[in-house]
């Protein structure tokens, strides 16, 4: 008996020195990066009341363009791309967005599309050289509709924009374009892929690690095959916000809003351009949402879909026309 | 003594599998042997099922059962669930009936970003009207996702070198359901139907789709008494 008792006992020591701690579902860092409030070495700046990941490329002193990420919730890190503007002339100022990417969480209820604007005012005002430095907004998808509503807001502070697929400027708009784009099969394997997920994995609004995870494993579907996106794979993320989506997208419903009510003041031209294979987006869509400008320049951006800033073909062929854009204003 | 511990290892049982075959209690009441079952709906996703049950003789009607469902989709098999368990009807007076279910459910889930795998439990709660050829009944349900293995994708640890794979605690999740089931009784055969809403253990999130929908057929073996 006391044999056993000696190799047993230094057996079940070692079992267990051998096993290590299981990692907790709602630690920052295990299953989505830590953010700005967690990663003192991540590029950050002080905005309205947050901390948002933030930084710029270029010569200061040079005209802004400032990237508006999509989502809303997604982040900059599909849009690297657009450091090229910096090396012709431009300083080029990437933020994720309030609650986005690695920006600080924030409560569901903090959130507002007003707040969005003065954090927009804020980054401005934040990598701004001087009152005269030109500043463009260059907004894709989510990020068109943020500089669309902040141009109705302030025209006269924005020197122009290229805006890239935004879904509408004005509620109704964006409730057909994301309705065609969510028209997937109940029995489709995209679908059923976001759905199943709800088993596994839940969470309130305090458990924004699991939310994001959660809402990172269901962006598979924006490089699925049978996705009205045409995008050739998922884009590159760094992490997505499923508070902020969530609570932008429950404010829309309920406030409808239209972001064109000041828009025939804006007579500076904008650049419009959308992707050849979205087949939820198109040309009518395009010209629908556009026309609200009362000065456009309408291009389609061919061999790309919906994220086409975020593969090189796509931003190839995008970005002859969005520099000849910012050369002439 | 013995009993208790019996009955409080199949109530624990009882509690980890889903309700994927739907019974009407009065038949099951004067039956003993096999029952097969098939169904489809909405389980978190359009999806199909099959499952097996066996009556135990015993003085309380017991029901073990097997369950397999798998949702649709190009990819066979990729997702799925398992459920064993036990159903005990506790409660008869009349047609009046109340009974528990107790299962362990196994699933998995895989899209181009991860795979998941999952241990968990499946409890609910059903008290109904059972006549001989039909029967309604309301449910009350919990199913909890207890330990989830996380295997992310080479696209995702490409992303994010620092993710951590492997077994994660605590729960990681966890929905209540309630609704009404209903049923047709030919013979050996139930046509059933169940029918409700999901919602996530806060009371207050709703899933994607927070609904369950299923139409079952169950097929009995055995032996049953003439009503």
């Amino acid at each position: 008996m006391k044999t056993k008792f000696k190799i047993l006992i230094p057996a079940l020591l070692i079992a267990f020195a051998g096993c290590e701690k299981a990692p907790s579902i709602n630690e920052e860092g295990n299953l989505v990066p830590k953010t700005v409030e967690f990663d003192a070495s991540l590029p950050a700046v002080a905005v309205n009341g947050t901390l948002l990941h933030a930084e710029a490329f270029g010569n200061p002193q040079d005209p802004m363009v400032v990237v508006l990420h999509g989502g809303p919730g997604s982040d900059y890190r599909s849009l690297l791309n657009c450091k090229k503007f910096a090396e012709n002339g431009y300083y080029v100022v990437f933020y994720d967005q309030r609650g986005s990417g690695l920006s600080k969480r924030e409560s569901k209820d903090s959130y507002s599309l007003h707040t969005m604007l003065d954090d927009l005012t804020g980054v401005i005002a934040h990598y701004r050289s001087s009152s005269t430095q030109k500043v463009f907004l260059l907004g894709h998808s989510w990020g068109g509709i943020l500089a669309t509503s902040y141009i109705n807001e302030y025209p006269a502070a924005i020197t122009g924009a290229i805006l890239a697929e935004p879904g509408g400027f004005k509620w109704d708009d964006i409730k057909d374009y994301v309705g065609r784009l969510n028209s997937y099969s109940f029995f489709s394997e995209t679908f059923n892929d976001v759905t199943y997920l709800d088993q596994f994995l839940t969470g309130n609004e305090d458990q924004q690690a699991i939310l994001d995870y959660k809402l990172g494993l269901a962006q598979a579907t924006d490089g699925a095959p049978d996705s009205p996106l045409g995008n050739e794979a998922t884009p590159p993320f760094w992490r997505s916000g499923a508070i902020v989506n969530r609570s932008l997208f429950d404010l829309g419903k309920k406030e409808e809003p239209d972001w064109t009510t000041h828009l025939n003041e804006y007579n500076t031209g904008v650049l419009f351009v959308y992707s050849e294979r979205n087949t939820a987006y198109g040309l009518s869509h395009a010209q629908h949402v556009s026309s609200a400008y009362p000065n456009v320049h309408l291009e389609m951006i061919r061999n790309a879909g919906h994220d086409m800033l975020s593969f090189d073909e796509g931003f190839n062929n995008f970005f002859p026309f969005a520099l000849s854009y910012l050369n002439n204003h | 003594m013995k009993t208790f511990k019996i009955i409080a290892i199949l109530c624990v049982l009882s509690t980890s599998f889903a309700n994927a075959q739907t019974l009407n209690w009065e038949n099951q009441q004067a039956f003993n042997g096999h029952i097969l079952s098939l169904n489809f709906g909405w389980d978190y996703g359009s999806s199909w099922g099959i499952g097996y049950g066996y009556q135990l003789k015993s003085s309380l009607p017991i029901i073990l059962k097997a369950d397999f469902s798998t949702p649709f989709g190009k990819t066979n098999f990729d997702d799925f669930k398992v459920k064993m368990g036990a159903e005990i009807q506790w409660f008869k007076k009349g047609a009046f009936a109340f009974s528990t279910e107790v299962d362990g459910v196994f699933r998995r889930f895989e899209n181009p970003h991860a795979r998941l795998l999952n241990f968990g439990s499946y409890m609910s709660a059903t008290a109904g009207y059972y006549k001989p050829k039909w029967f309604v009944a309301g449910e009350f349900a919990f199913d909890k996702a207890i330990v989830t293995h996380f295997k992310n994708s080479a696209f995702i640890h490409e992303l994010y070198p620092a993710i951590v794979d492997g077994w994660y605690e605590p729960a990681t999740g966890g929905n209540f359901s309630y609704g009404i089931q209903a049923g047709y009784t030919l013979k050996q055969n139930d046509l059933t139907l169940r029918l409700g809403k999901v919602i996530e253990q806060d009371f207050e999130t709703a899933p994607t789709v927070p609904l369950y929908f299923q139409v079952g057929y169950n097929r009995r073996f055995g032996n049953t008494k003439q009503h």
